[in-house]
C-alpha cells in the first residue's frame, strides 16, 4: 500500500464512524471532511476550521436548509433511535464524487493527502460548499491555500 | 411577507438543498418513529403499511438495528 492508500484507508475507516454518528447509512463528503479534520490539519486551521467548527457548520446548514422548505427539526419531538449496530461501509453518492475528482486529475502515484481534501473542497453543489459558505469561508482561497501545499501546484 | 405562503426558497441551491435535508430529517424521523411503533407492539405489516412502503424494505431497512436495541419483534 502507498502512503496515500494508507491515508485514504484512514479517512473513510474515520469518516464511517463519523457517518455512524450522524445516524447516516452511506459515507458522504461531509464526514470524510470531518475525518480529515480530526487530524491535525494546518491548512484547514488557517481557515479557522477544525472538527468542532464544521460540525457546527454542517449543523447550520441542516437548520438552514430545511427552513427553506419552512421546517424546523424542533417540530419533531421524537426519542432519539438507536443507531445501527455495524457503521456504514459503502460510500455516498458525494464522497464518490470528490474520489472521482481526485483521480480524474491526477496520476495515482502523484496523489498526497492534500488531493482528497482538494477533491473534497471543488465540490461546487452540496452539503459541504453550503456549510463553510455558512460558516463565512472563503472556498476558493482555500482550495488556493491547499494547492500551495501540494508538490503539483505550479502545473 | 409573501415567502410565509410559499416557504421553498424561489433559489434553486435553497430548493435543492431544502429537498437533501428533508430526506435526511425524514430519515431521521423513520428511524426514531418505527423503533418507537415497535417497542409500543405494532407489527412489520403495519409499520409497513402505516409507512407506505412494504413489509420487505422496512424489514430490511430496521430489522438489525432494532434487533440490537433489544426491542421485541411481532412477527405479524
Amino acid at each position: 500500500m502507498s502512503g496515500f492508500d494508507r491515508y485514504l484507508h484512514t479517512i473513510i475507516e474515520q469518516g464511517s464512524a463519523e457517518a455512524h454518528q450522524d445516524g447516516s447509512a452511506t459515507i458522504e463528503a461531509q464526514h470524510l471532511l470531518l475525518a480529515i479534520a480530526a487530524q491535525p490539519e494546518p491548512t484547514l486551521e488557517s481557515a479557522g476550521l477544525d472538527h468542532r467548527t464544521i460540525r457546527d457548520a454542517l449543523e447550520r446548514e441542516f437548520e438552514h436548509s430545511l427552513a427553506a422548505a419552512g421546517v424546523s427539526r424542533a417540530t419533531f419531538d421524537l426519542p432519539r433511535p438507536t443507531r445501527n449496530p455495524q457503521p456504514p461501509t459503502q460510500l455516498g453518492a458525494s464522497a464518490k464524487l470528490a474520489l472521482e475528482r481526485l483521480a480524474r486529475s491526477h496520476r495515482k502515484k502523484d496523489l498526497r493527502p492534500g488531493h482528497l481534501l482538494l477533491g473534497i473542497l471543488q465540490a461546487q453543489a452540496g452539503t459541504v460548499p453550503r456549510a463553510l459558505a455558512l460558516a463565512g469561508v472563503d472556498r476558493a482561497d482555500l482550495t488556493a491555500r491547499v494547492l500551495r501545499t501540494l508538490p503539483d501546484a505550479g502545473e | 411577507m409573501p415567502a410565509v405562503e410559499n416557504p421553498v426558497s424561489p433559489e434553486p441551491a435553497d430548493a435543492l438543498a431544502s429537498v437533501a435535508a428533508l430526506r435526511r430529517l425524514a430519515d431521521q424521523i423513520e428511524d426514531a418513529a418505527v423503533e418507537q411503533a415497535m417497542r409500543a407492539g405494532w407489527s412489520w405489516p403495519q409499520v409497513a403499511e402505516a409507512l407506505g412502503v412494504t413489509r420487505q424494505a422496512v424489514h430490511k431497512k430496521h430489522a438489525k438495528r432494532l434487533i440490537a436495541a433489544g426491542v421485541t419483534l411481532r412477527r405479524r
